[in-house]
């Protein structure tokens, strides 16, 4: 067995993608579906309803009186903030513990620049009619899931692979490829297959370190543009950091301005904060 | 002894000798040490883009956002500990990009140069800096003895 195959074996240990997740984001592709019958999905994932109501109670929304049930809490917070929670809560279980230690990320780094792409993802999707916003998120959550297999490996061969993106100026993923024969990025993009996600979805976790992520789809473009302008500023950044490849001429193709970019950062952090007091980042 | 962590967008000082001043993963923002030896007081402002006309919204709420905003309140604030300019030792660190040939994510580059002109235009001399390339460098300053130290994954930690 090839290293890179004992990698992928590794792929079917993953626990599931909560089903509950699964199917309230299916109902929750039909404008009309009642919170009732939400509420009777989601009711089953003990952590997303103890989510729900948590955050519902947040400050941020101001209510008068503590909300109890479900149901009630569904009608206050909103579809779009739902999905959120939902996702959010759903994926924070797959980056507990000291995830992606090999690129030396502290605990919970690798979760705070996942909610920052998310976030980017999100703010870039608006900008293009045939990239869905939810998709954008979800896809910015995940894609970096592929560290929390690859972590251990890099560990193995972290100096020998800092020493490679030195010497030969390549990128971390090159050198990934290099010695463990598989990129996080691929390795997201198959752990996305087994759960079930579009292929669209799938392809942007996989082409997210891709020099010409920006001339492919745009939902590939905008996770590959969100994650290199988290990157650039150091959310959540380990020992890959900056040792990315993108190349750039394609934004212009994208209708996206120098200027533009930096309110997005601007912007970015007022959301973080919005999270942080949501979702205890 | 007090770790001391300054977040992005942040700034903190200090005159106990026994804190130290620290910033993490430094990218394409800057990190501006700054040490008084006569008083030992400093200072470490870890800001993330050069002009708060982007908003000046933000810019009120988030002064060390911005370099226009954020340098001088570093100076003043380290005033007030008793510092001077004339003794100041002024180190900088950061302004790093990802490889893109096409200079579009220049963010650091901007960072930097707006720095310069700032300290040209002050008569601010740098006594030290680590700027640019593809790395990400966390940074500390020892308020006591002024020593500043710079971290870079995979190179190790060196005194600067």
């Amino acid at each position: 067995m090839s290293r890179a195959e004992e990698i992928v074996a590794l792929v079917k240990h993953i626990p599931s993608f909560p089903k509950v997740a699964m199917r309230v984001m299916e109902m929750m592709d039909n404008p009309e579906v009642r919170a009732k019958e939400l509420a009777e999905v989601i009711k089953y994932d003990q952590a997303i309803t103890a989510n729900i109501l948590k955050i519902c109670n947040a400050a941020y929304f101001g209510l008068p009186r503590q909300v109890s049930s479900l149901d009630e809490a569904l009608v206050v917070i909103g579809h779009d903030i739902l999905k959120d929670i939902i996702i959010t809560c759903s994926s924070a279980r797959f980056y507990k513990g000291a995830v992606g230690e090999g690129y030396q990320l502290g605990q919970g780094d690798l979760w705070k620049h996942s909610v920052a792409t998310a976030i980017m993802s999100r703010m870039l999707a608006l900008r293009f009619a045939d990239v869905d916003t939810g998709s954008a998120f979800t896809t910015g959550l995940l894609h970096d899931i592929g560290k929390r297999v690859l972590s251990s490996f890099v560990a193995d061969d972290f100096q020998r692979i800092m020493d490679r993106v030195f010497e030969e100026e390549c990128t971390f993923s090159e050198a990934e490829q290099d010695y463990l024969g598989i990129t996080h990025a691929e390795l997201g993009g198959m752990i996305l297959e087994k759960w079930n996600f579009s292929p669209e979805m799938i392809e942007a976790v996989r082409q997210h370190h891709d020099h010409d992520v920006l001339s492919k789809s745009h939902l590939s473009a905008v996770i590959g543009l969100a994650n290199s302008l988290v990157i650039s500023i150091g959310i959540g950044v380990g020992a890959d950091g900056l040792a990315n490849k993108v190349q750039g001429e394609a934004l212009a193709r994208l209708g996206i301005k120098e200027k533009e970019m930096d309110k997005m950062l601007v912007d970015l952090d007022t959301e973080m904060d919005k999270a942080e007091e949501l979702f205890h980042i | 002894m007090g770790k001391i962590v300054v977040g992005i967008s942040d700034m903190q000082i200090s005159n106990k000798p026994d804190d130290i001043l620290i910033t993490y993963s430094l990218g394409s923002c800057i990190g501006l040490v700054i040490w008084d030896p006569a008083v030992k007081a400093g200072g470490l402002l870890h800001y993330m883009l050069p002009d708060s006309k982007l908003d000046p919204k933000k810019a009120e709420e988030k002064p060390f956002m911005f370099a226009d905003k954020g340098i001088p309140r570093l100076f003043k604030e380290l005033y007030t500990l008793g510092a001077s300019k004339s003794n100041m030792v002024v180190k900088v660190f950061g302004g790093g990009q990802i490889m893109d040939s096409d200079g579009i994510f220049n963010i650091g580059k901007r960072n930097y140069m707006i720095l310069r002109q700032m300290f040209l235009k002050n008569k601010v001399m740098i006594n030290k800096e680590d700027i640019g390339g593809t790395v990400n460098r966390t940074v500390s300053l020892e308020i006591g003895t002024g020593v500043t130290r710079v971290k870079i994954s995979g190179k190790g930690e060196f005194e600067i």
